[in-house]
């Protein structure tokens, strides 16, 4: 399964294009600078089941690299990689991002059931070495968000591509 | 406006407001006021029957505190309290958030808080602002 990061606007309409621009400028920077090229392989845990993609993106320039922030790198470029992952193998469309105290930072909406579900998500990226502590502790905190019917994490590490998607237990709205 | 058009700006206001708080920008509060507007015109068009609703509400709130502007957020969470349909979780999220607020402050001016409570200080500040300097002294 290929992930082009260039779609990452067509896939999530509501998804301001500046903002879509900086976060897939970001993930190229990200996954240039630890030596990847476009094609790149990439491992996937989708809770639990593993799989792989071809990730996909136009080319950075790594000259830019000095005039962002290099942990923002990490974070933006991981967000722009879950979400095209997520669109692509659950189909979910941004609602919106949410601020930090909901404890997750997009709600996104699952039509694929036929009910519409909201889903929190919390994402975070990892330059180097294991994503699965990192992963746990993301699970932890949006566990605490209220109001959404299911609540994900979303890991990114850049070493060697990989990305885990999981899930924490589904619970009832608001409790 | 429809919410798909508010949830497009929120999440880029959110965005904007998110950086300029990691780079201690002066504007970050301004930014924060603009996320509280448009979380307020949410709220306007989601009922607080669904979660979306509920998050606009509890993000008008809340970013109108990182505005600095704590009347707009008391008064703001007292008009979301008073929904007919608000369940109690959300109004029990609303107290909490102003108490959290309000224990902040009184732990960033230690000294002040000794003397008079913040509820003292807040009730100072909102008459001061509707009065003016000499209403005060009135």
């Amino acid at each position: 399964m290929d992930i082009n990061l260039a779609q990452l606007r067509e896939m999530h309409a509501r998804l301001p294009a500046d903002l879509a621009l900086v976060m897939v400028g970001r993930a190229m920077l990200a996954l240039e600078r630890s030596g990847h090229k476009s094609g790149v392989p990439l491992s996937l845990d989708l809770e639990r089941i593993l799989s792989s993609g071809l990730l996909i993106w136009p080319g950075a320039a790594l000259s830019e690299l000095d005039q962002h922030d290099y942990n923002r790198i990490t974070e933006d470029g991981a967000e722009a990689v879950v979400l095209a992952v997520a669109h692509r193998h659950r189909a979910w469309c941004i609602v919106r991002r949410m601020q930090r105290e909901e404890y997750a930072d997009w709600l996104l909406e699952d039509t694929a059931g036929g009910r519409r579900q909201v889903v929190a998500l919390e994402v975070s990226g990892v330059d180097r070495g294991s994503i699965l502590a990192r992963l746990g502790m993301k699970l932890t905190q949006v566990a605490k968000s209220v109001d959404a019917d299911q609540r994900w994490a979303g890991v990114v590490g850049f070493e060697r591509p990989i990305m885990a998607l999981h899930s924490t237990k589904r619970r009832k709205r608001g409790s | 406006m429809e919410a798909d058009s508010l949830n497009s700006l929120v999440t880029g206001a959110i965005w904007r407001a998110e950086q300029l708080e990691a780079h201690n920008i002066k504007s970050a509060p301004q930014a924060w006021a603009e996320v509280s507007s448009l979380e307020e015109e949410l709220a306007k068009v989601l009922p607080v029957s669904g979660p979306e609703g509920r998050i606009a509400r509890r993000g008008a709130v809340r970013a109108a505190l990182k505005a600095g502007d704590y009347a707009r957020a008391e008064a703001m969470a007292g008009c979301y309290s008073a929904e007919d349909a608000a369940p109690k979780s959300l109004k029990t999220e609303l107290a909490k958030i102003l108490e959290e607020d309000t224990r902040a402050m009184a732990r960033r001016f230690r000294y002040a808080a000794r003397h008079h409570s913040p509820r003292e200080a807040r009730d100072l500040a909102r008459r001061f602002r509707q009065a003016g300097a000499f209403g005060l002294a009135a």
